[in-house]
């Protein structure tokens, strides 16, 4: 490892403020000021133990990520439909 | 010196060695030397100090103070009123990367005020880190300018830094002879630094484009808290200015303000509690526990006698002095083991202990901490925050920009104590 690396990993070390604030502190910026946005922790579901590796590729899926935001307009414009209508 | 005197320095050497390159910990490092401090001067043959003498090595008002100022922030910045600043400073520009730039600039100085740097340097990141992804624009030197201004910030007041305190409460200063002293001169430290931020930047500071439709107001969870988060923070301000006639300490002021905001927030204090800062304040302990044992030693008075030798009675030569030192000396060293140093060796000697040696340490002590990466935690996080955008900035890069404006911060601040002291007489 080069002195430069040692430098940088030595200046690295000296930041207080853990990642996961930092995270934190820019999420609410961002649901502020960007496009609100939620994130979901879902286990895989029983009986689907065997299709593991799949089930974690599907968080990165391009394809994935669209089906699911057309499950959330359908959810939405149903919801909206319901409150109307009660 | 005798061998005690060098076994203390060694002590305080070692302390400053170790909190300056982050072996350990900055609360590891003061307690190390604490420790080593308590051994040597309780210990025979030395006997430097009775152990009676050694429990007021600390002060407590300063320990009192700063745990009631970081409660009422906390409580504050729990509210959602800091990020609301932050918000509607980037509303009002409008998209304009000039505007945008300059109320930026302010909101960091102006969170700064209230909030630790480390605090104020993780929201305005947050919030540049956003908008400069948002209207694709070149992060640097938002971030680098916000550092430099949230080290500014909170220059003329008692409670705007840990050092001011420190210095504050040592040479018995009140909240409102820190603002008579300083306000004009960090309002005008503010403009100067802008403008040559604004010079430094400007050809990469972006387009003007459209802002995203946001109202400030939403990011407000709890209206109610908002609302008492800021009468908390004017009673403060109102108390420190109004109580200190009457004798009242400013740690009482912020203590009973702390227990109103707990009151108040309706949020558990232990998650409260949690969130302090506990590394500065052990931080501070123990280096107060070296310095104390140094003081012991005679050897802090003997340093004031050889310094009051050199500067004889010119005040000019000793507020320069105390000024340009400090200012250097902050820009390696952490500038509250600066201030806690500095502060007994000019209360030892009559010719420094005066309104423009103190203010010159105030002034030294919070200038210095942007110069480069290395000079503060403050400076360390906007490099850390560039680093999680995918942006590295580079040693030459950032220390170009911090000693460009920590000399011209240093060279005004000279000029205005002595036109505001009188000093040139």
């Amino acid at each position: 490892m080069g002195v430069n690396n040692l430098v940088k990993k030595w200046l690295e070390s000296r930041d207080r403020k853990p990642e996961s604030e930092y995270e934190e502190a820019k999420r609410k910026f961002e649901m502020a000021m960007g496009k609100p946005f939620i994130t979901l922790s879902l286990e895989i579901p029983t009986g689907f133990e065997k299709f593991s590796n799949e089930f974690l590729k599907l968080e990165k899926d391009y394809q994935f990520h669209e089906e699911v935001k057309d499950l959330i307009k359908k959810h939405l414009l149903l919801d909206s439909r319901h409150k109307k209508g009660s | 010196m005798d061998e005690v005197q060098i076994i203390f320095i060694l002590i305080y050497l070692l302390t400053i060695l170790l909190s300056a390159t982050k072996i350990v910990p900055l609360s590891i490092a003061a307690m190390i030397g604490a420790l080593l401090t308590a051994f040597f001067g309780l210990i025979p043959p030395y006997n430097v100090f009775s152990y009676a003498e050694a429990m007021g090595f600390i002060n407590i008002r300063l320990i009192f103070l700063l745990l009631g100022v970081m409660i009422v922030v906390e409580v504050a910045e729990r509210s959602g009123l800091f990020r609301f600043g932050a918000l509607y400073a980037v509303k009002v520009s409008g998209g304009n990367p000039g505007v945008l730039f300059v109320s930026i600039c302010v909101i960091s100085a102006a969170v700064s005020v209230f909030l630790s740097d480390p605090t104020a340097m993780l929201l305005i990141a947050a919030a540049m880190a956003t908008i400069t992804k948002l209207l694709r624009y070149d992060p640097v030197p938002y971030f680098i300018s916000a550092m430099i201004m949230i080290n500014l910030g909170g220059t003329s007041t008692l409670i705007g830094s840990v050092s001011n305190m420190i210095i504050g409460l040592e040479a018995g200063i009140s909240f409102t002879a820190f603002i008579g002293y300083l306000a004009i001169c960090e309002i005008a430290l503010w403009g100067i630094t802008i403008f040559v931020l604004y010079m430094i930047f400007k050809s990469r500071l972006g387009e003007k484009k459209e802002l995203p439709d946001y109202n400030p107001w939403e990011s407000v969870e709890d209206k109610k808290l908002f609302y008492r988060s800021i009468l908390i923070l004017v009673l403060m301000v109102c108390l420190f200015l109004t109580l200190e006639n009457l004798g009242v300490g400013p740690e009482a002021v912020a203590l009973g303000c702390a227990v109103l905001a707990l009151a108040l927030s309706g949020s558990d204090p232990t998650e409260i509690f949690k969130k302090l800062d506990w590394e500065t304040i052990f931080f501070i302990a123990g280096f107060m526990f070296v310095v104390g044992g140094l003081e012991s030693t005679e050897l802090l008075k003997d340093l004031s006698t050889q310094l009051f030798q050199t500067v004889g009675q010119s005040q000019l030569g000793a507020t320069m002095s105390t000024l340009w030192f400090s200012g250097l000396a902050s820009t390696a060293v952490s500038n509250i083991a600066i201030a806690l140093t500095f502060s007994p060796i000019i209360s030892g000697v009559s010719v420094l202990n005066s309104a423009a040696v103190w203010s010159a340490l105030v002034l030294g002590t919070n200038l210095g901490g942007a110069t480069t990466p290395l000079s503060g935690a403050v400076a360390m996080m906007a490099i850390g925050a560039l680093k999680r955008e995918g942006i590295s900035v580079s040693f030459s890069e950032f220390t170009k920009v911090g000693l460009i404006t920590s000399l011209i911060q240093l060279g005004f601040a000279s000029f205005y104590l002595i036109v505001r002291f009188n000093l040139w007489v």
